[in-house]
């Protein structure tokens, strides 16, 4: 005869018993229509945009999970700086935001004048451009050669001086002062000298923040401390809005607020007739911080916003189910790849990198990145719609056996282990493979996919995933730390030229101790040689097509993985009129947009 | 008024015949202390539950091939939606997948093993350290006490979780000391050790301050019992009671740990199965894959909760004194 206890007890186990079957279940029921790979029609991709006839007025709310990193044009270089520095300043030239592919002149009067075989550049500036308070005088040549200057200042260091100006007279050893290649024959005239006919790079470089002018008298002092406290605190301005500051250009706590907020107003200085930008919005609040997760959900479900930085997966797919005219997805926006170490380890074999590059999953990547709303695979490194693209394969890309499998083909990677060394196919060494990682977003993920495809073939792998500046700033771009893979390292465009991609990651001179940005450190001499050749080759046609036989060459010898061609996407309230900077990862153009 | 006759029957159990003809048996201190713990329901639900959690664990592989499930490291792109976000429940996947397509259930079992390394051998080493300094300060008292307590206090100074997260953070890529410390599990048992001690070594300490002016160690030491043999043999035996209700009241307090490194990313890496991992991974995506959070924390909730419970039933059934 049972127990009271004994009777309980059977009552208790029935009881989960009874829970778990109606789980179980409940489970056998759900659908599995959702875990589909199906095709999405496409997202709005802001091509064809129509960049006037807004309505003006109005303040825009512009929510940014992450801070500036640099409102200084000549130290500059983030994609969320540059919407800062656009809307607040005029380079030479600029592309309109419709239009990733021609340049239009805007401090530039015109277009530029290249001469003496390519050697020297002619650009002739608006005579009625003025800086904002405290300055107030009209802007002249001296104030552009200043800026571009100044990027060889230590103070200030501007990374793409040396790349896309180091070959204009005198530039090598510049350090700050005068450059002599840098020549302003009267106010609004400015000519560049160079040692190679390599004016078309040039031309493209003066579309580049460096080439935002700055006034020597205001900006000098500032840029004797190091670093610069011009764009710190203090700055002036040229374009249509300016950061809210005081009467000596003081901005520090007043227009900006490190990891808080930033605030753009009107620049009263601003003359609508030598601009070809509307600037619709009277004011630009920029709130710094928060869940990206929550940002967005605030941005599709409120009114006046949009968000910044990139959103979440889960409100990509809110905003295309729910919100399908709020998010706009661009292409064509940069690329990002595995970083292998070619200059340390078992990872300096050729065979052992084509070996990983066919094992990887790279479909996989692309899935749990965001599917094909955020990018397609990549094949090779030039991005679609930039010079070069085409020649070096399309969508496809050049055409070698690992290049081949974009979800991996294990067999075909073993065939180059054994081609390495490894007879079983699987390597035999003692080496562990130190992989870093990003712990942002989807970051630990795309590690783990990576690791897989060197678990598959014998490696010991030891993975460390860290906050993405981190991962750069400490790690992948850092020499000595000698990490052998990085699974996420990204590359935008500066300018549509397929140099601009393809130079400063791969070319070996490029390398420098820390803030790398040659993550794999490769230094391959006939890659490095072809570089040189395609940078001097002259006309656009022949210079894709040098472009091309290196980004054929990167993948020929396997010195990284691209895996995603990246879409961008950006989404924004129902009554936000946006317009996406197409050039510039899509990103908001601050000087378009406007409310409904 | 009722009298008591003492009787040993043919095999020697002492017991007590009453008036009434009962006879009332005698019995140990274990089965003194089994029937006090099996009348606590509650802790025998817990024993009952951390043993079928350790059966899982030990036997994971075999638990997940018997339930069909694919292993804990199979990834499976096809089973995110177009997305990339991961898909529910189904009848393959009772718990739903993450966002590799990997099966929570079987990496919810998996991680059973990391929890259950972290809180039985990392409180088990801690618990061997802290008897032993506890022992040495309370019977020698003077120098020795004096120098095992203050360093005992300035462990105790520690902050323990920002400990661990700089020397996880600190040692993540390339390892400390030459490489001898990396990260990972190893790291975070140490951790666990380091740190985990003290509070035994404090309460053994006291315990051992009173035991040692008891009759039975004088006595021990009139008969030139040397001080070894008085604090393992005569001692300790004393000491096992609260030492094991204490030991498995801290058990669920580094199983949480564990979790919590592993949480903000310092703990276990991917893509080794851990729960507060999992539930890091989960939270931005709760909202559209709460299986994602739900099972992992269920499995922690459950485990830590059961470990106390059973705490408090050892505590009761050891000790009925407390009550």
């Amino acid at each position: 005869m049972s127990t009271p206890i004994r009777r309980r007890a059977i009552v208790a186990v029935g009881a989960m018993l009874a829970i778990a079957a109606a789980w179980f279940a409940f489970a056998a029921s759900q659908s599995t229509s959702t875990a589909t790979g199906a095709s999405l029609k496409p997202a709005l991709t802001g091509a064809g945009e129509n960049l006037y006839n807004g309505k003006k007025g109005g303040t825009l709310t512009v929510y940014d999970s992450e801070d500036f990193l640099h409102l200084d044009p000549g130290e500059s270089y983030f994609v969320l700086d540059y919407e800062v520095m656009f809307a607040t300043q005029m380079p030479l030239f600029e592309y309109k935001p419709n239009n990733s592919t021609t340049l239009s002149p805007m401090l530039a009067s015109g277009p530029a004048v290249i001469s003496n075989g390519g050697k020297t550049v002619t650009v002739h500036i608006k005579p009625n451009v003025h800086f904002s308070p405290p300055v107030n005088r009209a802007v002249t040549t001296a104030d552009v050669a200043y800026a571009i200057e100044r990027g060889a200042n230590p103070n200030v260091a501007n990374p793409y001086f040396a790349p896309y100006f180091g070959d204009i007279v005198g530039a090598a050893k510049a350090t700050g002062g005068p450059i002599s290649g840098i020549v302003t024959p009267n106010s609004t005239t400015i000519i560049f000298h160079l040692t190679a006919p390599t004016a078309d790079l040039l031309v493209n470089a003066l579309s580049l923040p460096l080439s935002m002018p700055v006034p020597k008298s205001y900006a000098a002092p500032l840029d004797a401390k190091k670093p610069t406290q011009y764009g710190t605190s203090q700055e002036v301005f040229t374009g249509p809005y300016m950061l809210k500051s005081d009467a000596t250009g003081k901005f520090l706590g007043i227009g900006y607020n490190p990891g808080k907020n930033a605030i753009l107003v009107r620049n009263p200085n601003w003359n609508p007739s030598t601009d070809w930008q509307p600037a619709y919005l009277n004011q630009i609040n920029i709130n710094i911080g928060g869940s990206s997760e929550v940002i967005g959900q605030q941005v599709l479900k409120g009114s006046d916003s949009v968000q910044n930085d990139t959103p979440t997966n889960t409100n990509v797919e809110l905003a295309y189910t729910s919100y399908y005219n709020q998010l706009v997805a661009v292409p064509g926006s940069g690329d990002h790849y595995v970083a292998l170490n070619n200059a340390h380890g078992i990872l300096k074999n050729v065979n052992v990198r084509r070996a990983l590059y066919a094992a990887l999953d790279r479909a996989e990547m692309v899935k749990v990145a965001g599917g094909t709303i955020v990018g397609q695979v990549a094949t090779h490194f030039i991005t679609p719609g930039a010079a070069g693209y085409a020649q070096s394969g399309g969508d496809a890309g050049p055409k070698v056996p690992w290049n081949e499998h974009p979800s991996g083909d294990l067999a075909l990677a073993q065939s180059y282990m054994k081609a390495a060394g490894y007879p079983s196919g699987k390597y035999t060494g003692s080496q562990v493979i130190k992989l870093v990682g990003s712990n942002n977003g989807n970051g630990p993920e795309q590690s783990a996919i990576l690791k897989n495809a060197f678990t598959a073939l014998g490696f010991n792998v030891h993975v460390a995933n860290v906050d993405q500046s981190a991962m750069y700033g400490k790690y992948c771009g850092v020499v000595a730390a000698e990490i052998d893979a990085c699974p996420e390292v990204g590359w935008q465009r500066d300018f549509a030229d397929p140099q601009s991609i393809l130079y400063v990651p791969f070319y070996g001179p490029a390398i420098v101790p820390t803030n790398n940005s040659n993550w794999g450190q490769v230094n391959d001499p006939a890659i490095n040689a072809a570089m040189v050749k395609a940078a001097d080759t002259v006309g656009s046609a022949a210079s894709a097509a040098a472009w091309a036989k290196v980004d054929d060459m990167l993948v020929q010898q396997a010195v990284a993985i691209p895996w995603i061609f990246d879409t961008q996407p950006n989404i924004e309230s129902a009554n936000v009129r946006g317009i996406n900077a197409l050039w510039n990862v899509g990103s908001w153009d601050y000087a378009f947009t406007s409310l409904k | 008024m009722s009298t008591h006759v003492t009787v040993v029957d043919a095999e020697g159990t002492l017991g007590i015949v009453t008036d009434g003809g009962g006879e009332i048996a005698a019995r140990s201190p274990g089965a003194l202390f089994w029937r006090r713990f099996r009348q606590d329901r509650v802790a025998v639900a817990s024993l009952i539950v951390i043993v079928l959690i350790v059966i899982v664990a030990i036997a994971a592989p075999l638990v997940v091939k018997i339930l069909g499930l694919p292993g804990p490291y199979a990834q499976n792109p096809n089973l995110l939606n177009a997305f990339g976000e991961p898909s529910g429940p189904t009848s393959a996947h009772p718990f739903g997948v993450d966002g590799l397509g990997e099966d929570i259930a079987a990496r919810v079992i998996y991680g059973a093993r990391v929890s259950l390394e972290v809180g039985v051998i990392g409180t088990g080493i801690a618990t061997v350290i802290g008897v032993v300094v506890g022992l040495l300060a309370g019977f020698y008292r003077g120098w020795v006490d004096t120098v095992l307590s203050r360093f005992t206090d300035l462990v105790l100074c520690f902050p323990t979780l920002l400990f661990g997260i700089s020397l996880a953070s600190a040692c993540a890529v390339n390892g400390c000391l030459g490489g001898v410390i990396q990260p990972g599990l190893p790291v975070i048992i140490a951790v666990v050790v380091i740190f985990g001690w003290t509070y035994i070594a404090r309460i053994v300490r006291g315990l051992v301050l009173s035991l040692r002016e008891k009759e039975f160690v004088e006595a021990s030491r009139s008969l030139g019992a040397s001080n070894a043999r008085i604090m393992f043999r005569e001692i300790l035996p004393n000491l096992i009671a609260p030492v094991i209700v204490y030991a498995s009241l801290l058990i669920p307090i580094n199983i949480l740990f564990e979790a919590a490194l592993s949480y903000l990313g310092v703990g276990v890496q991917p893509p080794t199965a851990s729960w507060g991992q999992m539930i890091a991974l989960a939270t931005p995506i709760f909202s559209v894959a709460w299986w994602y959070m739900v099972f992992p924390g269920a499995a922690l909730l459950v485990t830590v909760l059961a470990f106390n419970l059973l705490g408090d039933g050892l505590q009761d059934a050891l000790n009925p004194k407390g009550d």
